[in-house]
């Protein structure tokens, strides 16, 4: 048969046309009565629960002894430089801030100016005014803040952060309570004041601590690789901010009444280091070298205040992605995935049976969507489920490895990251048997498009950790790998720097993003094999 | 048909087929070329002294081998898989009656066949990595460690690896001969490789670890790569090379079975 005599064939009225749902269910009866690939199919999620229960069962996380949490639970670090004094009820905390400057030293081996530069942009430096219930680290609080960069920011409860004006130092801060709503203003001349924003903090007392703070984290860059492991730079730093006029009204209590300007405030430093300790670092964000020494205490000349921090005040986030791990099985499950929707079209170009089929349902672009939808289904299904029950299986599991909250906050497979997780997984498989169907139209040879299949979405995975980390992240960026990307359920933090490297399964940002590079695999090796099934002979 | 004939039959159907030479060019560019790409990206500059960072120069010269045997399993998958697909098997059991005759031909051709392009793989990924090492910052810390043939650890790295190959080649074979199906012993060849490697990399329990490191086909089998800190492998470099030569006899003598008792 030629392909012109399809082609004419095409043109036949829709009367000698099977319905597409009868093509389905003949494509689909194709696939089920074929013993090994029921086997394989079955296979799949065998596999997907096995692999994800080994992973359970075989982690431990770090040694977390008792770490600190903020007012809703999260983990939280909390360590800076805090002039205060108390205020009962409603009032209002004004000051200038006058300068702030960073301070670190980059070994100059570890790229000198370059790098420096690169830590001035990464890290999250705060000074202005907090109200804060109290001394006591990770307590509630609300923060107006010039943050070098990054403009003026109302930060509250360590999770919230609002952005205000794109000003820094020299400029005018002020933070007011009302009840629990907290406002906060920035002026560059102290009389007329934009809003930065309003922020609520539950709960908080009716006396709490109130004045001007400075904290100044680690930056934590990416330095070279080595021989498969990641090597970060740890740049501890220190920021010195200068501060006029601080003031509180009303003024509450006065301190010695000596009437200079420094009366009735108290130097505290915020530290946390004591909570924290045993802590291990966390991968992404890590405290590094052990705390850091304390400031020196705060310096008053005349109505203006120093002020030297160093600590941070953020959330914190595991470096294991334990969701993500326990679906790790979904690189076991796809290669069976693969195989069978590799042969669903290649044994039927091998035995000629495709033409048989074509001359069934001339239709061939019909025929061969027919069979994506099926394979793309049956893959859901099989992800799914295995997924749902994976965690299922690993969630007790998990616990009694000691990944407890806070640090490993307790999930349901109703939260919406996990269930983006586990639909996405699904949606994965589904993407990876269509492309694998796809290529297998276009290129005719199973053996060919199993490799290629498989090369294309598991071996970034391991390359990737041996390579320059940006030729490494650029990898897994743009092959099918980038899909399982979707699995990732550890909140981000626009205001948390992060270091992103494929070991810890950082390859976008976004998780939708990886999940539309396999889509876009899957559609044009889709549109290719739908133009190619048409023109060539059967 | 005597053995010799059964072997140079076996080396025609090999070499006249299509996809012969363009797995074995790509097994041998592929591990050269990765080999190559992987030192170069690898730096020691920042390290305090190169015996803390710079572990292994020969095996990270040799790492290609690991992405290389993927042309090698697909190899050694269609020398058996296809005689079923195309149904040529028939016809090459009734020259060759003697089934496990023409079971072990096929294996020695095909033994012959990888040796030789893991050879060359070896040669050339150490030739590139030496070319290329004076223009990476390894250069600088390398001075106690050699690419060398003539150095003993080196020599056994290189040709460890090459005999890896022949074995995954071997297990892929066997695998064929169980399963007859060219796409299903390809995914359970990449399957039993791979996993294991994507597995370390999430898992923390050392006990669990160092199970998977000894029993899995590649882990194991690669250690033969390791020139430096012996002491510390959780199996040693013939020992886990002999992990890998279980492995594929299993597979040979459950492929072997296979052939002689059940039908064609």
């Amino acid at each position: 048969m030629t392909a012109t005599a399809h082609r004419a064939a095409d043109t036949l009225p829709d009367v000698d046309r099977p319905s597409f749902a009868r093509l389905m269910l003949s494509e689909w009866t194709k696939l089920r009565t074929v013993r090994r690939w029921t086997v394989a199919l079955l296979a799949a999620p065998v596999l997907i629960i096995l692999v994800g229960v080994l992973t359970a069962s075989s982690s431990q996380p770090g040694a977390l002894d008792s770490p600190l949490v903020g007012p809703d639970g999260t983990w939280v670090q909390d360590r800076f430089h805090f002039v205060h004094r108390p205020l009962t009820g409603d009032g209002t905390v004004t000051t200038r801030i006058a300068s702030t400057t960073l301070e670190f030293s980059v070994p100059p081996e570890d790229g000198g100016d370059a790098r420096a530069r690169d830590v001035e942009r990464t890290v999250w430096s705060k000074a202005g005014l907090m109200i804060k219930d109290g001394l006591r680290p990770g307590a509630r609080y609300a923060a107006v803040m010039v943050t070098p960069g990054r403009g003026v920011r109302l930060q509250s409860n360590f999770t919230t952060d609002i952005a205000g004006p794109a000003a820094g130092a020299p400029t005018w801060l002020r933070l007011t309570r009302a009840g629990s709503t907290i406002s906060a203003f920035q002026s560059a001349d102290g009389l007329s004041w934009d809003p930065v924003g309003t922020v609520t903090v539950p709960g908080l007392p009716q006396t709490v601590e109130v004045g001007p703070f400075v904290t100044s984290p680690t930056a934590t860059l990416l330095a070279q690789r080595q021989f498969g492991s990641i090597r970060l730079g740890q740049y501890p730093t220190t920021t010195r901010a200068v501060f006029e006029r601080p003031t509180l009204e009303p003024a509450g209590a006065p301190g010695t009444g000596s009437g200079e300007p420094s009366d009735g405030w108290q130097d505290d430093e915020v530290d946390d280091s004591a909570v924290q300790a045993g802590t291990p670092p966390a991968p992404d964000r890590a405290g590094g070298k052990g705390p850091q020494a304390a400031p020196p205490p705060a310096v008053w000349a005349g109505d203006r205040l120093t002020l030297v921090g160093v600590g941070d005040i953020a959330p914190r986030t595991p470096g294991e992605d334990v969701i993500k791990q326990n679906l790790t099985g979904g690189y076991a499950g796809l290669m069976a995935i693969v195989a069978v929707a590799v042969l669903f079209v290649t044994a039927e170009y091998r035995r000629g049976m495709l033409r048989t089929t074509f001359a069934a349902s001339p239709g061939r672009r019909r025929v061969l969507a027919a069979k994506a939808l099926v394979v793309g289904a049956v893959a859901f299904v099989i992800g799914f489920t295995a997924s749902v029950a994976v965690l299922l299986i690993t969630q007790p599991i998990m616990r009694d490895n000691g990944f407890l909250p806070p640090v490993y906050p307790d999930w349901s497979l109703t939260d919406p990251t996990v269930s983006r997780a586990i639909v996405g997984t699904a949606a994965v498989l589904a993407a990876i048997a269509v492309f694998s169907l796809a290529l297998g139209t276009v290129l005719r040879r199973a053996a060919g498009t199993v490799a290629a299949v498989i090369v294309l979405i598991v071996l970034p995975q391991l390359l990737a950790s041996g390579l320059p980390p940006v030729a490494g992240q650029w990898l897994m960026r743009l092959t099918p790998a980038a899909g399982f990307t979707i699995q990732q359920t550890i909140p981000r933090y626009d205001h948390v720097p992060r270091i992103c490297v494929p070991e810890n399964g950082c390859v976008y940002d976004q998780p939708w993003a990886g999940f539309a590079v396999i889509c876009a695999y899957a559609l044009v090796t889709m549109a290719v094999a739908l133009w190619a099934v048409q023109r060539r002979d059967a | 048909m005597s053995a010799v004939h059964a072997i140079h039959a076996e080396w025609t159907k090999l070499r006249t087929v299509a996809s012969t030479p363009w797995l074995l060019f790509a097994a041998v560019a592929v591990t050269v070329g990765i080999s190559a790409m992987v030192t170069a990206g690898a730096s020691s500059r920042t390290c305090p002294t190169p015996s803390i960072c710079l572990d292994d120069l020969p095996r990270l010269g040799l790492t290609g081998a690991q992405y290389g045997q993927i042309f090698v399993v697909v190899l050694a998958v269609l020398v058996m898989s296809e005689e079923y697909t195309t149904r040529s098997i028939t016809m090459s059991l009734a020259a060759v009656p003697r089934r496990w005759r023409l079971y072990l031909s096929k294996a020695a051709i095909l033994t012959g066949v990888v040796v030789v392009v893991g050879s060359l793989g070896v040669l050339g990924a150490l030739l590139a990595v030496r070319r290329l090492l004076p223009g990476t910052a390894l250069s600088a810390a390398n001075s106690d460690q050699s690419l060398s043939l003539a150095d003993g650890p080196t020599l056994r790295a290189g040709y460890g690896t090459v005999l890896y190959l022949a074995l995954v080649a071997l297990l892929s074979y066997g695998v064929a001969a169980i399963l007859r199906d060219t796409a299903g012993s390809i995914a359970t060849m990449l399957l039993l490789l791979y996993v294991a490697p994507i597995l370390t990399s999430i898992i923390t329990d050392p006990a669990w670890l160092k199970r998977i490191e000894q029993f899995s086909p590649m882990l194991a089998g690669l250690k033969i790569q390791a020139t430096t800190a012996l002491d510390t492998l959780v199996i040693g470099p013939w020992q886990g090379l002999g992990v890998l030569a279980l492995w594929a006899a299993g597979a040979l003598l459950a492929g072997l079975l296979s052939l002689q008792l059940r039908d064609v």
